[in-house]
């Protein structure tokens, strides 16, 4: 069994798959809401469809707008038309950051659910890679004995305790809006006031019941 | 690049990055986090503030645009609970995946945890918060 990665690697790494995200997407990376648009995919891609439609007849109206324009001439201090290729949003200028909520950014349309859905499988598959290449793979029907020792060796406590973690955290992200990825990395690393708020408090939290279940229970 | 194939691309390559950098870094193994938030190791503390460090930089000098966002309501409660179940559970979201990737199989009720709370809260809100929680990853 190998030892984990010293933390430069790790910062280096987190920092990498954020920044390479952001700019391959210009959006922020978040695993919570991932999660909350695949589960709820129904409705997603009936919002996905509805703004296609909408895409389709903006451009329609745009193209109708530069066809009057170039057949009857565009009157002085009349608003011309931005052409636009088919399909495509209208372009966003890279202007520098202001105070005020920025329009283009918050115009831009959700990725598509599928993207999502392959995202959270390929975390998967990512970490399956990592734990058979580094030897710490190992089928067991426990969580080890850090949470043995620390929380419960009762198997059904175990269960009903991961269930309800899972539950608060499932919940508690998408009521922040939030997780350690969308918060934590692509929030705090924009400085977004919201998230330095929502990581202060979950980390804090999270530091209380640690020491909690060290040191009390 | 904003192609749907060139997203779903991005998508695939950062998941593949992300499960494979959270797991060798440490964030499924249970007695790791539990050090990191006693401060008994700083090494994954460091890890992810050190990446907080770069990312701020990297994103102040391409000067990348950001959203302010708006402390809602719900910001606080909401980070309560999640580092309650973080702490108990040692999942965040992508976590009890990892976990069950690296043969945890109790993991698989966090992740059930995960659904029903993420359905339980989209329903709560829409029948009595009524808050624009937004979303950090769109």
């Amino acid at each position: 069994m190998s030892t984990y990665w010293p933390w430069w690697a790790g910062a280096i790494g987190l920092a990498l798959i954020t920044i390479a995200y952001t700019l391959a997407t210009d959006r922020s990376f978040g695993v919570s809401s991932a999660w909350d648009r695949v589960l709820h995919w129904r409705s997603e891609r009936h919002l996905e469809r509805l703004e296609e439609q909408f895409t389709d007849d903006q451009a329609l109206a745009d193209a109708l707008a530069a066809a009057t324009a170039e057949h009857f001439g565009t009157e002085p201090g009349a608003p011309t038309a931005q052409q636009v290729p088919y399909g495509e949003t209208q372009p966003r200028p890279d202007v520098e950051e202001t105070a005020g909520e920025s329009p283009s950014v918050t115009s831009l349309r959700p990725v598509p659910v599928v993207t999502q859905a392959a995202l959270l499988v390929s975390i998967f598959i990512g970490g399956w890679i990592a734990a058979v290449t580094s030897g710490r793979f190992q089928l067991r029907f426990d969580m080890g004995p850090g949470f043995r020792n620390l929380v419960t060796a009762n198997p059904t406590v175990m269960i009903a305790l991961l269930f309800v973690g899972g539950v608060l955290v499932g919940f508690g992200t998408r009521l922040a809006g939030g997780c350690s990825s969308g918060h934590g990395l692509s929030g705090c690393g924009r400085l977004r006031p919201v998230s330095i708020v929502a990581t202060a408090v979950f980390f804090g939290t999270a530091v209380a019941v640690s020491f909690l279940l060290w040191k009390v229970i | 690049m904003r192609t749907r194939g060139a997203v779903l691309l991005t998508n695939i390559i950062t998941g593949l990055a992300l499960g494979y950098t959270v797991t060798n870094i440490g964030f499924g193994d249970y007695a790791e986090l539990n050090r990191m938030f006693t401060f008994q190791d700083l090494r994954m503390l460091l890890a992810f503030a050190g990446a907080v460090v770069i990312i701020v930089c990297v994103f102040a000098l391409l000067r990348v645009r950001r959203n302010p966002g708006r402390i809602h309501v719900g910001v606080i409660p909401g980070a309560v609970l999640f580092g309650t179940g973080w702490a108990i559970s040692g999942g965040c979201p992508a976590i009890p995946i990892i976990q069950v990737a690296s043969g945890y199989l109790p993991a698989l009720v966090t992740v059930a945890g995960v659904v029903v709370g993420i359905r339980l809260c989209r329903w709560a809100n829409a029948r009595y918060f009524h808050l624009d929680r937004g979303s950090c990853g769109l």
